[in-house]
Formats: C-alpha cells, sequence, structure tokens
C-alpha cells in the first residue's frame, strides 16, 4: 500500500542551523506514528513544512498522491492534513459549533447552526470526544479545547493529524482520554504524527517511532520491538533512568518558606513548610489550585489571608521584586506570557527578573557585555542550544525555551524555589538534568516546592509529598513507601 | 509595534540605527515606498494640472535651495523629532499616548509663562527657565492623562486624545486672559524677552532647537537600550504578565513614560514658543502632535531612528510649501502627498514585521 504521506531528503536551515537535514519519513493510513527526538532536534520544524507553515530549502513531500510544493496552511489543510497546535486558535467567547464553522469554506455559504450542532454531536459521539456544541469555549478546560480542534480536523475531513506535544498540559485522565481517541481515529484511518517527550504515552499508543536527532534521522522502529530505555537511547545517545532522592537522607535545616492557612482566590486555608534542604512535591491534577499557589507564593496574586514567610520574613504582602531580594526562585508554569517575552533575546530573558543586579546590571545602568559574557556560559552550563545570547526566544524550540526559564531561576542561587511544571517540553534527557540541579539545590540548602503533574518526577526526587485537590492539601506524606493508592485516592479528591 | 526591534542592540548609535532599520527591512522595502510616494505625488501634480517634474525640483529648491530653507525645515523638523521621542518611549512601553498635541500646546504656554516671569534674568538662564516651564507644563498635562487612566481605569487613548481638546482650549483661555496680549485684537502673548529667545545656529536660520532634539533622541536611545527602566518598558511592551513576573510595577512605569513623554512635548512647544514665533500664538502647533505619531512609527521607534523620520517629514513639508507657493498646486495637495508617503513607508515596515 503507498504511504499517505511521504516526505523525502528534507531540509531547511536556518541561518547556520540545520534544523532538519535530510529526513525521510512516511505514514501510512491508519497508523500512529511517534516522533520523537531531543529538544531541538527538528521535530516541529518538520511538521511546520509538512503543514505550509514555512517552506523547505530541500526536498519532497508527496501526500495522499500528490505531490505538495510552495503550499500554505490553507493548501494543507484542503490536501487533508490537520495540525492541532499547542496553543488552540479558539475564539473563547463563541461556542463550540461557532468556532468550528469559522472559516470552513465546507459549511456552505449559510450558517446552518441547527443542523450543525446535530451533526457535531453526532461525530463527537462516533470518536468519544464528549463535546457539548453549544458550550462557549471559555468553559471548557484545555483537553476539552484540544477535542474541538480534534474535531474540526475530523470534519474537514483530514486524513492525516499532526499533534505536536499535545499531552504536555493535560491531566493525566485528559491525557487517557486523548490516546483513546487517537485510537479510535487510526481505526477510521485517520494516519496521525505524534510528537511527545514523554516515552510511556508513546509506547502505550503508537504503532512506530522515528527519533530525530540533530535534525537528521537517528533510528526508527516499530514499537512492539522497544523498550523505553532503548527509545531513551534512540534519542539521547544513552539511557537515562529517573534519580532517587531518599527522604531524609540529609540533615534539614531551618523552615524556609512557612506558609499559615493561606487563603486567595481558588484556594482553601492552606498550611505548610519547606525546610532548607528539603523538597516538598506537590502533587496533584492540574487546575487544582496549583497555579493559585504558586502565584501566590511568588506575588503576582493577592493573598486573602494568611500568611507566608520566606527565609523567616513575613513575605505576605511584598512585591515580587523584594521576594526575589529575600531568595525565591520561581519557574512559572506558563512559559510563554509569564516566563518568559518571546519576542526578546536569550540574554534579556535571562536577565528578565536581575537587571539591577551584576553581572547584567545595577540600579541604574544595565551591563550588556557583561551580561552576553554571563549569558554564554548559562547557556552551555544549561545546554540552551541557540545560536547565541542575541536569538530571539521565541525562534528557539519548545524545550530549550524551557531550559532559558531554567537557566535564569536556578543560577541565582536561590533559598527557597518554588517550581511549577519544570520539565514541560522537556527531552529525557533535559528532565534528568532538571531533575539533578533540583537534587544539587537541595543539597546546598535551599527549600524547593515542586508543583508537578508528573507523579514520577514528584516521586524520584522528593522528601515529603503533599497532594492538591480542590484548593487545598488533600495530604502529606514522607516520600517513604508511599501508598500510591492513597495518593490516587487523594489526587481524585475523595477523602481516604 | 515591531516585537523583534525590543531585544538589546549594540551599544553604538549607528549600528543600532543600522540594527533597528535592518531588523525592519527599511534596507529594501523602505526604497520601493519611497519610489511608491514619489509616483503618487507625480500623478497627484500632474492631476493638478501641472509639471510634475516642475514640482520635483519646486519640492527639492524648497527644501534644500539655500541656508534659510534648510534652516526653515530644520525648525520645522524639531517639534515633531521632540514629541515624536516620546510618543516612541510610551509606545515601546504599550501605552498608546495621543496626547502630544495638547501637551505641546500646553507646554508652549508654560514657556511663555515662565519667561515672562523672568524678564531680568541673564541669557542662559532665562532659556533653560522658560524650557523648563514648557517641559513642566507637558508633564503636568500627561500627568492629568495618567491619573485618570491608572486611577479611573480610563483607557489611555480617551484619555490623552480627549485631553488634547482641553488643552487647546485651555490655552485660549489663557490667551484671552492672564498670558494675552492686551489689545492685539489676535489670540497671542506680548513678545518674549529677548534673553530667553533661542540662539540660532552659526551660518543657519535654524534655531538651536534641532541641536537639543539629537541630544534628546541620544538620551532616549541610551534610556531605552541601557538602563533597567528601559528594559522593563521593552518588556511591558511585549508582555504585561511577564512585565509583573519579572517584579516591575506597571503603574510606575506608566508613569515614568508618560511624563517623560509630556516633558518631551512640552519642551517641543517651548522650543518652538521661544525659537520661532517668539510669543504664545493661538493655534501655534495645531497638528504637531500627530506628526509626533507619524514620525515615531516611520522611525520604528527607535529614538534614533526617528531622527532621520522627522527630517524627511520637515524637508519634505518645507519643500511641498515652496512648490505650493511656487507653482499653485492646492495645499491639500501637500497633505495628501504626506499621508500617502506615511502610508507606503507604514505598509513597507508591516511587510517584515512577522
Ligand atoms: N523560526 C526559527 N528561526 C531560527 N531558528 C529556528 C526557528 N525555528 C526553529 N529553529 C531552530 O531549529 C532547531 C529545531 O527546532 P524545532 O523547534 O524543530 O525543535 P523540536 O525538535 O521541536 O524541539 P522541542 O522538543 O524542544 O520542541 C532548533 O535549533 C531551533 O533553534
Ligand atoms: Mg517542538
Amino acid at each position: 500500500m503507498a504511504a499517505l504521506l511521504e516526505m523525502r531528503g528534507i531540509v531547511r536551515l536556518f541561518g547556520d542551523v540545520r534544523a532538519n537535514d535530510g529526513i525521510d519519513l512516511f505514514v501510512h493510513s491508519g497508523e500512529i506514528l511517534g516522533l520523537l527526538g531531543e529538544n531541538g532536534s527538528g521535530k516541529s520544524t518538520l511538521m511546520k513544512l509538512l503543514y505550509g507553515m514555512l517552506p523547505p530549502d530541500a526536498g519532497d513531500i508527496r501526500f495522499d498522491g500528490a505531490q505538495l510544493k510552495g503550499h500554505t496552511p490553507f493548501d494543507a489543510i484542503s490536501a487533508g492534513i490537520a495540525m492541532i497546535h499547542q496553543h488552540f486558535m479558539l475564539i473563547e467567547a463563541m461556542t463550540v459549533t461557532e468556532n468550528i464553522l469559522l472559516g470552513w469554506p465546507g459549511a456552505g455559504q449559510i450558517l446552518r447552526q441547527k443542523h450543525m450542532a446535530a451533526h457535531i454531536r453526532d461525530m463527537s459521539q462516533r470518536f468519544g470526544l464528549d463535546l457539548d456544541p453549544d458550550a462557549k469555549i471559555s468553559s471548557l478546560s484545555l483537553g476539552r479545547r484540544q477535542r474541538v480542534e480534534i474535531l474540526k480536523a475530523i470534519l474537514r475531513d483530514a486524513k492525516l493529524l499532526i499533534l505536536d506535544e499535545p499531552t504536555s498540559n493535560l491531566a493525566p485522565s485528559e491525557v487517557r482520554e486523548l490516546l483513546d481517541i487517537m485510537r479510535r481515529l487510526k481505526s477510521e484511518g485517520k494516519g496521525i504524527v505524534f510528537i511527545s517527550h514523554k516515552l510511556p504515552e508513546v509506547l502505550d499508543v503508537c504503532d512506530r517511532v522515528v527519533v530525530l536527532r540533530a535534525g537528521k534521522l537517528a533510528g526508527a522502529a516499530a514499537v512492539a520491538d522497544v523498550s523505553r530505555n532503548d527509545l531513551a537511547e534512540m534519542m539521547v545517545g544513552r539511557t537515562v533512568p529517573m534519580p532517587q532522592v531518599e527522604a531524609g537522607d540529609q540533615a534539614r535545616g531551618p523552615q524556609q518558606l512557612s506558609v499559615r492557612g493561606l487563603k486567595a482566590a481558588g484556594l482553601e486555608a492552606i498550611t505548610f513548610d519547606v525546610r532548607a534542604g528539603e523538597i516538598l512535591g506537590l502533587a496533584g491534577v492540574d487546575g487544582n489550585g496549583q497555579l493559585e499557589l504558586a502565584e501566590s507564593l511568588a506575588g503576582l496574586r493577592s493573598i486573602a489571608d494568611g500568611s507566608v514567610l520566606i527565609c523567616g520574613q513575613d513575605a505576605t504582602t511584598t512585591s515580587v521584586a523584594e521576594r526575589v531580594r529575600l531568595g525565591l526562585a520561581y519557574l512559572p508554569a506558563d512559559r510563554s506570557h509569564t516566563a518568559l517575552v518571546k519576542s526578546m533575546t536569550v540574554l534579556d530573558n535571562l536577565m528578565l527578573r536581575d537587571t539591577m543586579r551584576p553581572p547584567y546590571g545595577s540600579a541604574a545602568l544595565l551591563t550588556p557585555a557583561a551580561g552576553r559574557a554571563e549569558a554564554k556560559v548559562l547557556m552551555a552550563e544549561y545546554d540552551v542550544r541557540a545560536p547565541g545570547p542575541e536569538s530571539v526566544v521565541g525562534r528557539l524550540s519548545g524545550g530549550n525555551q524551557q531550559k532559558v526559564v531554567i537557566a535564569r531561576e536556578l543560577a541565582r542561587k536561590p533559598q527557597v524555589v518554588v517550581a511549577h511544571q519544570a520539565t514541560w517540553g522537556l527531552d529525557p534527557g533535559a528532565t534528568r538534568f532538571v531533575l539533578d540541579q533540583m537534587i544539587a539545590l537541595r543539597r546546598e540548602g535551599a527549600a524547593i516546592l515542586y508543583i508537578s503533574s508528573e507523579l514520577e518526577e514528584i516521586l524520584s526526587i522528593s522528601d515529603r509529598i503533599a497532594v492538591m485537590a480542590g484548593g487545598s492539601f488533600a495530604g502529606i506524606v514522607p516520600n517513604r513507601n508511599v501508598d500510591l493508592r492513597q495518593i490516587g485516592l487523594w489526587m481524585s479528591g475523595r477523602a481516604a | 509595534m515591531s516585537d523583534a526591534s525590543n531585544s538589546l542592540s549594540p551599544p553604538a548609535p549607528l549600528a543600532r540605527l543600522r540594527l533597528s532599520l535592518g531588523r525592519l527591512g527599511l534596507g529594501g522595502n523602505i526604497l520601493i515606498a519611497l519610489l511608491l510616494s514619489i509616483a503618487s505625488a507625480a500623478l497627484l501634480i500632474a492631476l493638478a494640472g501641472k509639471n510634475p517634474l516642475d514640482g520635483f525640483l519646486a519640492i527639492l529648491a524648497g527644501a534644500f535651495g539655500d541656508t534659510h530653507q534648510i534652516g526653515v525645515a530644520l525648525n520645522r523638523t524639531t517639534p515633531y523629532l521632540l514629541s515624536g521621542i516620546g510618543v516612541a518611549i510610551c509606545f515601546r512601553a504599550g501605552i498608546i499616548n495621543l496626547g502630544a498635541e495638547g501637551q505641546i500646546a500646553l507646554g508652549g504656554a508654560g514657556a511663555a509663562a515662565a519667561a515672562l516671569l523672568v524678564q531680568t534674568a541673564p541669557p542662559i538662564v532665562a532659556i533653560v527657565v522658560t524650557l523648563a516651564g514648557g517641559a513642566i507644563a507637558g508633564a503636568a498635562w500627561s500627568g492629568v492623562a495618567t491619573i485618570l487612566h491608572l486611577g479611573r481605569r480610563v483607557h489611555e487613548v480617551l484619555a490623552t486624545l480627549l485631553l488634547n481638546f482641553v488643552a487647546l482650549l485651555l490655552v485660549q483661555q489663557l490667551l484671552a486672559g492672564p498670558l494675552g496680549q492686551f489689545g492685539a485684537g489676535f489670540l497671542q502673548s506680548p513678545l518674549m524677552p529677548r534673553t530667553a529667545w533661542l540662539p540660532k545656529l552659526a551660518g543657519l536660520d535654524a534655531h538651536i532647537g534641532i541641536g537639543i532634539a539629537v541630544v534628546a533622541a541620544l538620551a532616549a536611545s541610551f534610556l531605552i537600550w541601557r538602563t533597567p527602566f528601559g528594559f522593563a518598558l521593552r518588556v511591558a511592551g511585549s508582555s504585561r504578565l511577564a512585565t509583573t513576573y519579572a517584579g516591575f510595577s506597571l503603574q510606575k512605569l506608566t508613569w515614568g513614560a508618560m511624563l517623560l513623554a509630556g516633558a518631551l512635548a512640552g519642551l517641543a512647544g517651548g522650543v518652538e514658543v521661544i525659537g520661532i514665533h517668539r510669543r504664545l500664538i493661538e493655534g501655534f502647533s495645531l497638528g504637531f502632535g500627530f506628526k509626533a505619531v507619524t514620525v515615531a512609527l516611520l522611525g520604528a521607534l527607535e529614538p534614533m531612528a526617528i531622527v532621520p523620520a522627522a527630517l524627511f517629514i520637515g524637508f519634505l513639508e518645507t519643500g511641498s510649501l515652496a512648490m505650493q507657493r511656487q507653482i499653485g498646486v492646492p495645499s491639500a495637495l501637500v497633505t495628501v502627498i504626506e499621508g500617502l508617503t506615511m502610508v507606503y513607508v507604514l505598509v513597507a515596515m508591516a511587510g517584515r514585521r512577522t
């Protein structure tokens, strides 16, 4: 059977960077292809070339028997290719039906909303999407919004769906449902390209994997024949086991972060301490108050009641800048708008919260030369792959953007760290690096609140584990012979 | 404006200029834009029944013909440049300040008041006091807009724009009252004391205002690229969330940018009053505030690039007015040519803004 998609000898350069360097890729109908690779290996670029968002420098794309050349995303859509973007292109104030009708020639010249709504309900049932056609987008969870995009693709008769890191900001249950939806699509004969750094998902849902390294093909395999370690080795050239911190394996210092009866919008009274040299892992389904807690600690949200002590000082009402001075580092989960200014350079972003401190500057002046030197050091240390400190951050690969955030916050040698989804979009090697950094900071006596929906990471580095549900802590236990069932119950919000 | 121009640039002003121009694609596209505007101007002049070539020669002669004309053009450039820099500082921070028009007018009034108060002061002191008066008045007026914006959440476009009308009426009122010349039959102030007149540049009919403006551009460029405050402004212009996360206060930034812009616009008004008319005249700065926005955008919000942008508009206007006198095309034509040029250049720049 001829492949649905055949890409041959694809080359794309960005200046000196060979983002895609002669890649061959094919996908069949009714097949889920996992596209893997380290951060910056060229996965997103390859998909953007396919979708017509960027022109290739060389290479040949055949889709469904016809050649695609000089095409735009519009052409790609009409040919039957759909790309589900990380940031959904939906209009929040409109309903599901309206969003699906939007910009769809196939819907006809006259808007028949009722008819369409019925059709949407049918299709959504058929693929297990569980969408209400009349729901406003703003009322939907991220997972649901993603399904609207998927439904859009289905209704437009897409034959191939591209999912670029679709699971990174979904709750575990939503991930499971998404994988089910993908299987259903596959059984209906769609081809799917699935990009993810989470190997268990890949092994779970894909038929075949292709691994990129530095813009070239580094390997391909049928999923049935490989293990997780094999995949990691294909990606980064070595196996990457999780580190393991033993709870209580080092003496802990004084309480560096003390939260007493903290109340804010979306948070019920929360009390906990993190001591110097301790990692408190905060597990839980994202959206249960983690963001509210993290932002209240960082000073980005006003606190209604209770108190926050950072390094023994009352910081309940102090400004963001003052908290940084007290020794607080904050890695926000929202990379695109909060943690980074995408239109500015790597150097600008590295100094974002430290412009008035050496080496970046003083209260009155910036010192670009010293800042640039520091940026080079940090880029090497944290393996930020970009041409130089002057590269615009928005042009970096997703994982490398995250490394900029990590470098900035951890290089300050913080006393207290609040990390929210710190490994979001990182490949296994980089994830391991971040976990190691957290452990190193812990050894040096930092107090770390590590918020993640990746239970595996939490279990691997925490001294104690807390679980958040419904805006408060469902429980805190030491990380020793943890009862996973108990954690699961806490997560689902059921008292046990 | 262009996001890409918000990043840290090399230090030398010239390199900075080249970089900002290059980033915006002004190397190639702007030439096309200028050619297009020349072609449109030719068409318009021909439609008015005149020979386009004569028209262009008249523009050139009017702009560069002799030192007097060059001086006139430089004087025309000065207020656009000064207030354009202020507009750029605000726009960089994402604050759409359209209040230069009113701030310039009140700046003129403030300068006139200050000059009349220090009748007996020695020249340098008188000039400094006068210009300071202008800057303070301009800043005070932008401060009013800022209070409305931050305190009462009035959108800054609305606050700044509407206060322009109030400012113009206020100046009228001042001229009808305390600042007016009794029995002039025209809304104008008495002549400024000679000590407060802005000296001329050696060998030219231009006053030293253009020098002040270029120094202001250098200072603004330094501010934007080399100080934490400027950095914060650029961050604020790109992402409000990141600004708060970075620990910058949006309130303080808004105050800073607005007061600076107001002061620069007020300075422009002051320079105009003591440099050209030597008195405050009703409507002396009509339309200047909107030219300020024009040159700020033409200069891609980069102070060093606003210098040539303001010069371009200043010389174009001076030349066009001369053409209007010489070959007798309607004066509206000048405005149309200027407007078209602006549109073409902005389109050329927008094309590269991805
Ligand atoms: N618009 C661009 N301009 C310059 N360089 C770019 C651009 N887009 C991508 N690159 C570079 O191309 C390389 C591949 O990037 P790409 O985004 O394809 O990586 P990726 O495999 O998707 O990585 P990640 O897992 O981190 O998302 C990187 O080195 C990146 O810096
Ligand atoms: Mg990517």
